[in-house]
């Protein structure tokens, strides 16, 4: 126990902290400029300044750490006089633009002055002259305003990890810029706009159409765009959103965003907005009303049904809505329709791998706590880039690196790679052969730890000499060694699976290598996950096979607890999966189908492929926010209401649940409504009054969530397991080992994973598309020398599916051998140049190996 | 008084290994290889050295704080930054007399247990960095470097560092930043370096010329080191001597000559007859002395008694032809040239000194103007997160002490006279 | 893109130090020598080597006044004008380098013979006024044999 006296107060303090952190917990306020709780520790502004007793120097109380006993006045003359001192140095060069700047009303520096500052200016001189940078889209800097904190910096360099920002010179003619000088080639996360307590560094966005305190609401909510689920809050001005901030101490990103969660808003205020329901006339969509659109889904649907069966409808529910909206999705297609036809793009790898991995260790082996990651002592990632697929959680495992973790990747990070990362680099599909080594290698250094049988007795049939690894992958013996020492000295590893493993030939037998490399050294492992509600969608039970609560449909127990509340018969069969959908929707054996927040015709791999199957059905009922490709051609567009109009939970890829709240008022029905409308129409009424009802029966059927309740969740009792019951493992281990795929061709197709978009939500969002405004084909620096190609130059480039015309990127990130296009943009979509076949195990869709070929100077 | 920093340095081939061995090099550490490193530490300690960077801290007692410190690795930092204006005193040891300073340096390495050492060296020197280079590879080939020095086991690996330009960084920690491959700014203290200094290992700084002291110190024994110069901070001192003098140059004294001595007796007095008016005593931050104030004991503790410091014991001396306002107003430059940017009042403020400074010596002051500078100076005055922006501010507070009505001339009259 | 030579000299000042970061000062240097300035392509190569992103190595690099941030001459004059060499009339060497150059601090002369940087203090106070040309320290100075040492570079 530590004792302090503040101005004459007497403080108990558990451990030594600074003078600043002291005072504020004893409620004594100390001003502050360059201290950040986010960021390290910098002494630089000196607003902080105290006098101790016994020092005959004022001290700097965000850095100076207190011991036993010691007397500090933060109030004294001198005290005061060095406050108004400091403040007068940094005015002297600022430009007391405060009329025309945004900041005002939230100015850190305003603030101070107003308080404690001179109310005339001794400095008559000329102030140092630095015009506003307006180079780059997003992001303004004015530097006249600057005063040189470092808090920017510090964000940039020692939280988000970009180092996209740096003080340039020094002293007096210090500046802080990107490399260009210009614009930015930055992450575009933002953050620094977040710790810039004055108005040098600002948001484009809204500038100048509003200030600060008209920011009348606020709402504290979650973020429509990935798995992670960052905490949002939304600032509303004249019914439109003016700004979406993180907040400290809010949420798994506490005072962090990513470039989507903070600038990719737009969308929900976008004119092409679907205002009212479409009906198709005579080839055409027409508008309208929801009573003609509603009945005609109701009849169209029933009349269906009863000329074919109930199994000749299907539905793809949305990892983009809400939990609430996907179990009545599923109630309605399961008890209304009564079939089982219901599946969502989480499969399109997602879920294939979660349900692989839990039936070999139980229920919830994924849900880790994202906070952990930055104190595991090494990560290991395979498949994909994290920091651009879930950026905030990429940065925790940034943050585990600079706190001396260990980053191994397979395959190049492109966002790790200023972060020490140890990189085996195999052969292209030669993945499997390498984690075949590591297994071999852990289990002769860890031996078999003998908790679980079902993988043990796989593990003992996997030996391959390093040897051999290094024939077949090229990655040397010696790495691979290396490779396996770190994994197996590490005593808190985790293990991030991402999206490129969920699609790749033979993924199933990797997950269990993976599965056995965790096994073997006690990891944890988590699953990127592209979308914000894609562990929601699944646990809803948008699947064809399982009840919300994961318990098979053709369990009749548990299926008798849905029924007695739903009141409705549940088929026992299992229903198609989306793939098998697509099939029968070819063949003509579904003759309707429901999309709910979903974008088939563009989403789905072979996406034109997918467009003909689904012209093929008789009746294509969408339900969206836009008049997506899907829905231009559907036979009925209902217009739902969208994220921030309505209210909600999403579940996040810990399996976090959490509370989506309204921040603007839109007329419109929510997803829910909609379905329950129809259904009501159908002859089976659904009671729910709002959100909070569904969710309230979510909770009292499905033993999951036991309990949970809106209240609970706000106070953030909704972690894995709630209070509910987890599932254990159940079923033998099924592999698939793929068929072996060996590099002929020169290039290969990858997808490109971009961090400033997501599906096609972020096509409607301005500030991306300013950022990333185009497809582009990425190539290697090699490569690009090879063709004679620079930035720019247009291609052609080619699958045995078809071609696209794009401009060439150069990205040195990437393998000579691979050609990475987008799927994020109108008539350019990576996804209608692929072939793929469907593992028989995970259900994923298997996109690797697909030969491209590139020709410069198309279009 | 025997020379021994600058020792045989009139022999041109004074540099090399063989010329300095001749001379008695590398005995000294020939006899501290026998000696157990603690009794090494003991022995610095007892000879009373104090660093000679600047702010004359006991080294003996720097060095205890480091091998206090279990953890390894340690590394010697040798600050050859020597930026402070007016000095050139370390240079001619580098240049004239390497191995003496790497002899040091392994001695030093030796007793702290550090294996690892690096000059920091200003970018200013390009040819002290070939001299060193070329002796450090000399000493390599002699095996007085490497992994087993003198094969007795003990290793240390000596590197060259060359600073760019910045002389912030003869600051401990920010040369340490520097060495580190980033910009040169202060860190927060503690910790210290001794416990974590170069990549938060423990690491001791010393200037070039406190290491060249100790291979004497070995040789001689504390006792006898004791016995030279002033009792509180004995030893010979390096002063360089520059300005309006007969004979400007480095001299080797004994700690405490009187700056009198220096530039009547050493230097022969002020060039072409002229009269002395200030004098700046130990590099361009010292408090400015008065002609009249010259009688004063050139060292750490006595300098202080009499008004100013012995800095780095870079003597400048102006005869009556100089404006001082001129000199006042060069200083800022430089000082705000030099700010590292880090903290709000050195970096804000030696400009605006600057400022103020520049428009009196051009003739367009301002009656109150003389007031402004000094309430700038206090605003600043420890309030600085390093010693650069104090300095500038005493730079003004001391000028103005000694030449009040220089300046007043200058606002009254608008116009230098000395032009 | 820098030579095979260039790189294996890099690889050697890394192993100075204990680790990448800290060898960004001499790595530097030696990026400028072979672009001839730090241009943008300059710190992209040494960001490759070293793995320090470029905006950092701008950072750090613009910190030090002795790197060429821009292009330069090919014989760079440092000219200290500090106190000691001020007194002793460093001052009218600069105007003398104007008159017979039309060198101006922190220029360049138009073929490129000549940059001109003026110091703070090169550690040669006892025989000032002084100056560096390139690495040659040439002290003593007086306005006649400034030009007459400056006339032997080309
Ligand atoms: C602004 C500033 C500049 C300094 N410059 C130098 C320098 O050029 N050379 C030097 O040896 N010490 C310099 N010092 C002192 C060092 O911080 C440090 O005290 C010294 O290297 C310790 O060595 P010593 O104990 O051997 O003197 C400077 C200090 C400050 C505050
Ligand atoms: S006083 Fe402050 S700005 Fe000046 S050099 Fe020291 S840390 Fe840098
Ligand atoms: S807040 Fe303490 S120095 Fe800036």
């Amino acid at each position: 126990m530590i004792t302090v006296n503040i101005n004459g107060k007497e403080i108990k303090l558990e451990k030594p902290v600074t003078v600043l952190e002291a005072a504020r917990s004893a409620g004594i306020k100390i001003p502050t400029l360059c201290y950040h709780e986010q960021l390290e520790k910098y002494g630089g502004c000196r607003l902080c300044l105290v006098e101790i007793e016994k020092i005959p120097r004022l001290q700097t109380a965000c850095t100076l750490v207190v011991t036993d006993g010691m007397v500090i006045r933060t109030e004294t003359e001198q005290v005061t006089n060095a406050r108004r001192g400091v403040l007068e140095f940094l005015l002297i060069n600022h430009p007391l633009d405060c009329p025309y700047c945004d900041k005002a009303g939230e100015c850190e520096l305003q603030d101070m002055v107003e308080k404690y500052g001179h109310t005339t200016g001794r400095f008559k001189e000329n102030k140092r002259r630095i015009p506003e940078n307006l180079e780059d889209p997003v992001i303004v800097r004015n530097m006249e305003r600057c005063i040189m904190c470092t808090r920017c910096v510090r964000m940039c360099e020692g939280v988000q990890g970009a180092s996209a920002i740096a003080v340039i010179n020094r002293g007096g003619h210090s500046h802080i810029e990107p490399f260009s000088g210009g614009r930015y080639d930055c992450e575009y996360c933002g953050n620094c706009i977040s710790v810039c307590p004055v108005g040098a560094i600002m948001s484009r966005m809204h500038r100048h159409s509003y200030r600060p305190w008209q920011l009348v609401s606020e709402t504290e909510t979650i973020c429509p765009y990935c798995g992670v689920g960052c905490t949002l809050v939304v600032q509303v001005r004249d019914n439109v959103i003016k700004r979406v901030i993180p907040r400290l101490g809010k949420g798994v990103n506490s005072g962090l965003l990513c470039s989507r969660g903070r600038f990719g808003y737009e969308f929900v205020g976008s004119e092409e907005r679907l205002t009212s329901p479409l009906i198709k006339k005579d080839g055409k969509l027409e508008q309208a009303t929801w009573k003609e659109a509603l009945d005609l889904v109701a009849t169209r649907l029933g009349e269906i049904r009863k000329k074919y069966g109930s199994d000749s409808i299907a539905g793809i529910a949305s990892p983009r809505c809400t939990n609430e909206d996907n179990y009545v999705f599923q109630r309605f297609m399961r008890g209304t329709i009564g079939t089982n036809n219901i599946d969502s793009t989480a499969s399109l790898g997602y879920a294939g791998t979660l349900r692989f991995i839990e039936n070999i260790f139980g229920g919830g082996v994924t849900a880790n706590q994202i906070s952990e990651l930055s104190n595991s002592d090494l990560i290991f990632v395979a498949g994909g880039d994290p920091t651009t697929v879930n950026p905030v959680f990429g940065l925790k495992i940034r943050a585990c690196s600079r706190n001396g973790g260990r980053l191994l990747t397979i395959g190049h990070s492109k966002g790790l790679r200023n972060f020490n990362p140890v990189e085996l680099r195999p052969q292209l599909f030669t993945e499997t052969v390498l984690l075949e080594g590591l297994v071999t290698a852990l289990k002769d250094r860890k031996g078999l730890p003998g908790s679980n049988k079902k993988i043990e007795t796989r593990i003992k049939d996997i030996n391959i000499s390093v040897d051999d690894v290094e024939k077949t992958s090229r990655v040397s013996g010696k790495d691979v060694e290396k490779f396996a020492n770190l994994l197996s000295e590490s005593v808190t590893p985790a293990i991030v699976i991402g999206r490129e493993l969920m699609q790749s030939n033979g993924n199933s037998y990797k997950f269990l290598l993976l599965s056995a490399i965790s096994y073997l050294i006690n990891g944890k492992i988590y699953l990127l996950s592209e979308r914000s509600n894609e562990q929601g969608v699944i646990d809803m039970g948008c699947a064809p096979d399982i009840l919300p609560g994961y318990k098979s449909v053709s369990d009749s127990e548990f299926r008798k607890r849905y029924e007695s509340v739903w009141k409705t018969a549940i088929p026992e069969k299992q229903g198609l999966s989306l793939s098998g959908m697509i099939i029968s929707a070819k063949n003509g054996a579904i003759k309707a189908m429901y999309i709910m927040g979903e974008n088939p015709v563009y989403n789905l791999p072979d996406s034109k492929e997918a467009e003909a199957a689904l012209k093929n059905i008789g009746f294509l009922v969408v339900q969206d926010i836009f008049l997506s490709e899907t829905g231009k051609i559907a036979d009925v567009v209902l217009p739902a209401l969208s994220w921030s109009e309505k209210e909600g939970t999403f579940t996040n890829m810990e399996r976090r649940i959490q509370l989506l709240r309204k921040a603007v008022i839109r007329e419109g029905k929510e997803d829910w409504r909609i379905i329950s409308n129809i259904s009501g129409n159908m002859g089976v009424k659904f009671n729910y009054s709002d959100a909070e009802d569904v969710f309230s029966e979510i909770s009292s059927v499905s033993p999951l969530y036991k309990g949970l309740s809106y209240k609970e969740i706000e106070m953030g009792n909704s972690i894995y397991p709630y209070k509910g019951e987890t599932l254990t493992g159940g079923e033998d281990i099924q592999i698939h080992k793929g068929k072996s795929i060996t590099a002929v061709s020169r290039l290969y197709l990858r997808i490109e994973r971009p961090l400033f978009h997501s599906g096609t939500l972020s096509r409607r969002a301005q500030a991306l598309l300013k950022v990333y405004p185009e497809a582009v084909a990425r190539i290697s620096p090699l490569t690009a020398e090879a063709y004679s190609l620079k930035n720019g130059d247009k291609v052609k480039v080619s699958t045995k599916k078809g071609f696209l015309e794009l401009p060439v990127a150069i990205d040195d990130g990437l393998e000579n051998s691979v050609v990475a296009l987008t799927n994020n943009f109108e008539g350019k979509g990576a996804f209608s140049l692929i072939e793929y076949t469907i593992d028989t195990v995970t259900n994923a869709p298997v996109i690797e190996g697909i030969e491209v070929s590139i020709e410069k100077g198309g279009g | 008084m025997e020379k021994t920093l600058l020792k045989n340095i009139e022999n041109p081939k004074s540099a090399d290994i063989n010329e300095y061995m001749n001379a008695g090099g590398y005995k000294a550490l020939r006899k501290a290889f026998e000696m157990k490193p603690a009794d090494i530490v003991e022995e610095v300690k007892r000879s009373g050295l104090r660093g000679r960077g600047g702010a004359g801290f006991p080294t003996g007692m720097k060095w205890s704080f480091a091998v206090a410190t279990t953890d390894r690795p340690k590394y010697l930092l040798c600050n050859a930054d020597e930026g402070e204006p007016g000095t050139f005193k370390d240079r001619p040891i580098l240049e004239k007399n390497p191995h003496l300073l790497i002899e040091g340096m392994i001695i030093s390495g030796y007793a702290l247990g550090a294996e690892y050492g690096y000059v920091y060296l200003r970018g200013e020197y390009p040819e002290a960095n070939d001299i060193l280079l070329n002796a450090i590879k000399q000493s390599y080939e002699k095996g007085y470097l490497g992994e087993s020095i003198l094969g007795k086991g003990a290793r240390f690996h000596l590197y060259v560092h060359q600073g760019a330009g910045a002389y912030i960084c003869g600051e401990e920690t920010a040369l340490i930043e520097s060495l580190e491959g980033k910009k040169g700014q202060p860190r927060i203290r503690p910790p210290f370096p001794v416990n974590r200094g170069y990549l938060q290992k423990p690491t001791v700084v010393n200037n070039v010329e406190t290491l060249s002291n100790v291979p004497y110190i070995i040789e001689v024994g504390s006792e006898a080191y004791s016995k030279i110069g002033s009792p509180d901070c004995p030893g010979p001192k390096l002063y360089c001597v520059s300005g309006h003098l007969e004979k400007p140059g480095v001299y080797e004294l004994p700690m405490g000559t009187t700056l009198r001595d220096i530039i009547y007796t050493h230097c022969g007095g002020i060039k072409g007859g002229k009269q002395l008016k200030a004098v700046i005593p130990g590099g361009i931050t010292a408090p400015v002395l008065p002609a009249d104030k010259i009688d004063c004991p050139m060292d750490f503790v006595n300098m202080p008694k009499h008004g100013s410091m012995l800095g780095s014991g870079a003597v400048i001396v102006m005869d009556e032809s100089v404006c001082l306002v001129k000199v006042c107003y060069r200083a800022l430059k430089f000082l705000e040239h030099e700010s590292c940017g880090k903290c709000t009042p050195c970096r804000e403020g030696t400009g605006w000194l600057r400022n103020i400074l520049g428009r009196i010596e051009y003739g367009e002051g301002r009656e109150e103007d003389v007031e402004l500078l000094l309430s700038v100076a206090s605003n600043m005055m420890g309030k600085t997160f390093c010693p650069l922006g104090d300095g500038a501010a005493s730079v003004v507070q001391n000028f103005i002490k000694h030449f009040r009505n220089e300046f007043e001339e200058h606002i009254k009259n608008a116009k230098c006279r000395f032009r | 893109m820098l030579s095979e030579a260039v790189i294996k000299e890099l690889e050697e000042i890394r192993q100075r130090y204990p680790n990448a970061r800290a060898a960004l000062l001499p790595a530097i240097y030696i990026a400028q020598r072979e672009f001839g300035w730090l241009s943008p392509e300059a710190y992209e190569a040494v960001s490759d080597i070293l793995g320090v992103p470029k905006t950092i190595a701008r950072g750090v690099a613009t910190f030090y006044a002795m790197y060429k941030h821009k292009p330069m001459g090919r014989n760079i004059v440092h000219l200290c004008t500090n106190v000691s060499c001020m007194i002793l009339g460093a001052e009218r060497l600069v105007d003398i380098l104007k008159e017979r150059y039309g060198l101006e601090p922190n220029s360049t002369t138009p073929d490129g013979r000549f940059s001109l940087v003026i110091m703070e203090c090169i550690g040669a106070c006892g025989t000032a006024p002084a100056m560096l040309v390139n690495t040659d320290f040439h002290d003593n100075l007086t306005q006649e044999n400034i030009i007459q040492i400056l006339e032997s570079y080309k």
